[in-house]
């Protein structure tokens, strides 16, 4: 009798945990609808007269944000995509001038080759990525101030002729289905949660863990090299400042969508596609309702952090450092 | 009858679903050495950490002298006058010798704020004197000594205030025989100021010789409790297994002829500061032992066979010539590890039970495009836990979840799942009830005659008696005899050859 | 009585080894810029001004070495900085309190917002270097709204603590309080105690939160002081957003894993302080053969990344995150 009330007692606390979670991670998608219902009534239809505007604003944080969604499914972090984004433009930029399709291989490559670094800092020498990525960071944002200081680095007028609707949209699709096909339906999405929730395990059920950290690395700079180039054709030139703050959008755009910080298996790819809406809707109510920079950083920094405190996967922490 | 000093009432604690201990009562007397023994994961360490504050119990009393003591740390713990040495580390780098000593109990050297280091270092130079211990310097930083010395200085920081009880847990399978007799003096020195020693160890000859009484716990429940006097091993053993060993138990027959078959040869294997120079060669349908002390090095062969090691010497080479170098080559050519740190090594705790169980083997569960479906991995993850009974709700089920016995079971499934035929098990029954382990020794045996090769790495002698066709005994890091299996064969042949 | 000596004696050999060690870096880092660029770089007068220029650092160094030696991180000090001097610019200048004013106003400030740093790190049970970027996005807003936008100026009377002596009294006070924390109160010893092994730590009976709020507090105040040294030094203070502040994260990190790697010898307060001044000398030298300001970034982010590759060793297996 004891037992079946025990039973029963576990059960209600079972369902009452899963209703919890399933509200949870509803919550994302029900403050996108809220955010975006709110901003509408606000600015009286305002926000959604300028629909194309806003939308212009999402493909580079979308794309980009998919390297780092990598990057921290497996428990890593990476401060460094906006420096990426810079050299990678810088790069498009120059390479523009002699032919398009070589600008963006150009600009996927020089993205990858920051991340190599990133990686070989991080996998080889074992330094924590944080930190490795706070110091490429500055490293190349010194570079790209060095290069861009005097004038912007100017692309070919050519630039333009590709900026459509249907280019950039195209692009930022394709990556997206991509990268949902191959996280979703192949071995590399089970092993990259399979890292974040328990590495050594991982090692030892024959993943080669090493490789697929620096891959991942390397991976994530040639989505946001290629992410760059979007950035470029939209912009059209790559000033001293371009990329600025990248990481920190992308990392608050996957703390909106919904992403535990630490990665694991409790991740999902929607927190890429909703984070990154719900962010840049944020942001563009934020500045229509007329907020200055400050004010609006502050909003930033508090939603941020009730966000990471709301999906914080404590379970798989055993000490929180 | 000697007065009671601690009694314990309705002691339970549970860890998850996993009870570690139910109701458990019994007494403990003034001045005497009192052992605890039962197999792994039959709660003995449970119980003296919620003594000592380490882990909180769920419900039941201490009652130290009358008095009810519900201590919330060690610190705690010491002011009632109960201290503990514990099985692993107890001290802290970056601290000093005396530091260490004195750790929670600075207060006696704070003045005005302001720490007397002098007077801390003054003090535990002293003490360490007044043990014996002159060679360790109290205002050296403690990781310029070694393990053992480490300990050393853990039982002064036990035992200097005179506390009315020690817990000792399995400190000497550490030490090597020096550090166990100053131990075993330290004891007896408690034991004659009136004082009391809970002691808890794996090594029956040693809790016949130093203690008193001793008491008997299995799957967290009390057996009894008995006068050192009045037992022998095999009593003891009895009431730690519950049954008579023999039967259905382990596996029933001897004198089978192992095929000569080398499927494995491990040649001079080295690991630095863990194995050197162990050669072997394992054969086809063969179950290979490794004993000795925890300490021993054998928890590395699993691992150096399994290409898992750091800077790992030697030649771990397969029959068609492959060379064993690195995890991901050991498994594609069929070898199987199930680690002694299971939590850590072996399942990926915050994940499912179905990628844990599909994870070496989504290569195979592809389809030509290299993709994967939901539900393929389902019914393969489904399948193989059902072979191994695991006890869950479903396979989406977190691993974290799940008891000792069935995490094992699950890390057994994947292996079964990716059909290895050589299986490298550590402890492989270690923290696991009697049923599952039953479970596990049957497996073992269809595995065996099915043709496929095992190794087994454990602590428990009985178990490798009763499972194997061989075991070697290792002892500081290299083999030290090899014994066949033999029904008549007992503990002491190995433990002679362990120490 | 003999063998007491003898101990003495290893003892001091080890940290004497430490010494070594630093003062050849010194050399070494001297000697080479000497040798490159002999007639603006490394007289006695220029070596005076580079140990004062390095004093700064140094003393928000020791603080964080609190923060560190637990494991933990923070993102937030340059934010930290700014407001902090802020702050204590507002007091002194505005309210007209003087030296009194922004001394206390910015060590204050600096206290309480590694108050709310550990705090938010403790309560919420998130990673502290997560919380502090979040709290980073809300101290330079706050600093932006106090400054009111615009440049805070330190006036021409209030600048005792920007040359010698002052700045020197300062720093050699906030050294000797560090030294006296670090190895005459509890407070040291639990601090070690915690980053040695939290779990033993805690069964000791050390209330690990209480400590782990606690460093970032003694942290905190030890930036304000930092703050102080840096506006009187500067003689202004831009309250800049967008994570900009972050630049002056830098050199106080590397100052402590200096501090970090010369533990085992028992003497990381000179190491920090030591191990500024090469940086600084290292930074000097670059100034003296003129490189651009952007490369100084460069060699910023460069320079730590391997401080941090020759300082740390992770044991062989360990997982990095």
């Amino acid at each position: 009798m004891a037992n079946t009330d025990k039973q029963v007692t576990k059960d209600s606390a079972l369902k009452k945990q899963t209703i919890i979670n399933m509200l949870r991670s509803a919550l994302p998608i029900i403050g996108l609808v809220v955010v975006f219902i709110v901003f509408n009534t606000l600015t009286k239809g305002n926000m959604w007269t300028s629909r194309k505007l806003i939308l212009n604003q999402v493909y580079v944080v979308l794309i980009s944000t998919v390297g780092v969604f990598f990057i921290m499914t497996m428990g890593g972090l990476d401060f460094s995509q906006g420096s990426i984004m810079g050299m990678a433009s810088i790069v498009v930029c120059m390479l523009s001038k002699v032919n398009i399709v070589l600008a963006i291989v150009g600009g996927v490559l020089a993205g990858a080759a920051i991340g190599a670094v990133n990686g070989f800092f991080y996998v080889n020498r074992k330094i924590k990525s944080f930190i490795v990525t706070i110091c490429t960071m500055f490293l190349f944002r010194g570079f790209i101030k060095y290069m861009a200081s005097n004038s912007p680095v100017a692309a070919s007028m050519k630039v333009y002729d590709y900026d459509t609707l249907g280019i950039k949209l195209g692009i930022t699709l394709a990556v997206l289905a991509v990268s949902f096909l191959v996280f979703r339906f192949t071995k590399f999405g089970i092993h990259l949660k399979a890292i974040g929730a328990g590495e050594k395990a991982t090692k030892f059920a024959g993943v080669r863990t090493d490789r697929v950290k620096f891959l991942i690395y390397v991976l994530a700079g040639a989505i946001t090299g290629l992410a760059a180039f979007v950035n470029i054709v939209k912009n059209g030139s790559a000033t001293a400042n371009v990329g600025n703050q990248l990481e920190t959008q992308i990392l608050i755009a996957l703390v909106l969508g919904g992403m535990p910080i630490s990665g694991g298996a409790k991740v999902r790819f929607e927190n890429i596609i909703v984070g990154s809406l719900l962010y840049i809707v944020l942001n563009n109510g934020l500045i229509m309702m007329g907020l200055t920079t400050q004010a609006m950083q502050l909003i930033q920094g508090v939603i941020f952090l009730i966000f990471v405190a709301l999906f914080a996967d404590r379970q798989s922490l055993s000490v929180i450092k | 009858m000697s007065e009671i000093r601690l009694q314990v009432k309705n002691v339970s604690k549970s860890f998850g679903i996993t009870k570690a201990l139910q109701d458990v009562s019994f007494d403990i007397a003034k001045g005497e050495i009192h052992a605890l023994i039962g197999e792994n994961g039959s709660g003995k360490s449970t119980l003296t950490n919620s003594l000592t504050g380490i882990y909180q119990k769920d419900s039941g009393q201490f009652i130290l002298d009358g008095v009810e003591v519900n201590p919330r740390n060690q610190v705690e713990a010491n002011n009632e006058g109960i201290s503990i040495i514990v099985q692993e580390l107890g001290t802290l780098d970056g601290l000093t010798v005396a530091e260490n000593i004195f750790l929670g109990h600075e207060n006696k050297f704070v003045k005005c704020g302001i720490k007397n280091t002098g007077a801390m270092n003054r003090k535990a130079t002293e003490l360490l004197k007044e043990y014996g211990f002159e060679r360790i310097k109290a205002s050296d930083m403690i990781e310029h000594y070694n393990f053992e010395d480490r300990k050393l200085v853990e039982i002064v920081k036990a035992t200097y205030f005179n506390p009315k009880i020690v817990v000792i847990d399995e400190t000497t399978t550490a030490l090597s025989g020096e550090g166990r007799e100053e131990l075993y003096k330290q004891m007896k020195r408690i034991r004659e100021a009136g004082n009391t020693v809970i002691f808890i160890s794996h090594d029956l000859p040693e809790v016949l010789r130093l203690s008193d009484t001793i008491t008997v716990l299995r799957d967290g429940v009390y057996i009894d409790t008995v006068k050192s006097s009045d037992v022998d091993e095999d009593g003891l053993k009895k009431l730690m297994v519950g049954r008579e060993v023999s039967g259905e138990y382990y596996r029933a027959d001897y004198g089978e002829r192992v095929s000569d078959e080398v499927v494995m040869r491990v040649k001079n294997v080295t690991v630095p500061g863990l194995i050197s120079n162990v050669s072997f060669d394992l054969h086809r349908g063969e179950i290979l032992g490794f004993g000795g002390l925890s300490e021993s090095g054998m928890h590395e062969i699993g691992k150096a066979c399994f290409g898992a090691s750091f800077d790992r010497e030697g030649t771990v080479e397969l029959q068609d010539g492959t060379q064993i170098n690195d995890i991901p080559t050991a498994i594609a050519h069929s070898i199987a590890y199930t680690s002694k740190d299971r939590d850590n090594e072996s399942l990926v705790m915050n994940q499912s039970i179905r990628d844990n169980i599909c994870l070496p083997s989504l290569k195979t569960l592809a389809n030509k495009l290299h993709l994967l479906r939901d539900g393929k991995l389902k019914k393969f993850a489904q399948q193989f836990a059902a072979t191994m009974s695991t006890k869950m709700e479903s396979v989406d089920q977190f691993a974290s979840n799940l008891s000792g016995g069935n995490k094992q079971k699950v890390v057994l499934a994947r292996w079964i799942g990716k059909d290895s035929d050589i299986l490298l098990l550590d402890s492989p029954t270690r923290g696991i009830d009697v049923k599952v382990k039953q479970d596990i020794y049957q497996l073992m045996d269809k595995m065996r005659k099915e043709g496929k090769s095992i190794v087994m790495i454990s602590e428990e002698l009985m178990e490798l008696i009763g499972m194997c066709d061989r075991i070697i005994i290792m002892k500081d890091g290299e083999i030290n005899g090899e014994i066949m299996r033999d029904k008549d064969m007992d503990e002491n042949t190995l433990i002679a050859k362990m120490v | 009585m003999k063998k007491t000596r003898e101990t003495a004696g290893k003892k001091l050999s080890a940290r004497t080894k430490g010494y070594l060690l630093l003062l050849l870096m010194v050399i070494v880092s001297w000697g080479i810029f000497k040798i490159i660029t002999p007639d603006n770089f490394g007289s006695a007068k220029n070596m005076l001004s580079y140990f004062e220029a390095s004093l700064l650092a140094a003393v928000g160094a020791v603080g964080f070495y609190f923060v560190m030696v637990m494991g933990m991180f923070d993102f937030s000090i340059g934010a930290n900085i700014m407001l902090s001097a802020i702050v204590g610019c507002v007091f002194a200048n505005r309210f007209g309190l003087g030296y009194p004013g922004l001394v206390v106003g910015a060590i204050i400030t600096g206290a309480l917002v590694g108050l709310l740093n550990g705090t938010l790190y403790v309560k919420l049970r998130i990673p502290s270097m997560i919380v502090t970027t979040g709290l980073a996005l809300i101290y330079e807003s706050v600093a932006n709204y106090i400054a009111g936008g615009v440049e805070q100026t330190l006036p021409s009377g209030l600048r005792a603590f920007g040359q010698m002596p002052g700045n020197l009294i300062l720093a050699v006070i906030a050294f000797a309080v560090a030294f006296l924390l670090l190895n005459y109160t509890k407070i040291g010893t639990y601090t070690y105690a915690i980053g040695s092994n939290e779990f033993v730590a805690k069964n000791m009976g050390i209330s690990v939160n209480k400590y782990k709020v606690l460093a970032f507090i003694i942290s905190g105040a030890f930036l304000g002081v930092m703050a102080v040294l840096t506006i009187s030094y500067g003689s202004s203070m831009v309250a800049v957003t967008g994570m900009a502040s972050m630049s002056r994260n830098f050199v106080p990190t590397m100052g402590c894993f200096f501090g970090l790697a010369f533990k085992k010898y028992g003497m990381p307060i000179p190491a920090i302080i030591i191990g500024e001044f090469v940086i600084n000398i290292i930074f000097f030298g670059f100034i003296a053969l003129g490189a651009p300001t952007a490369i100084q970034d460069v060699i910023t982010g460069f320079a730590l990344l391997i401080i941090v590759m020759l300082t740390t060793k992770v044991a062989k297996g360990e997982i990095v995150k």
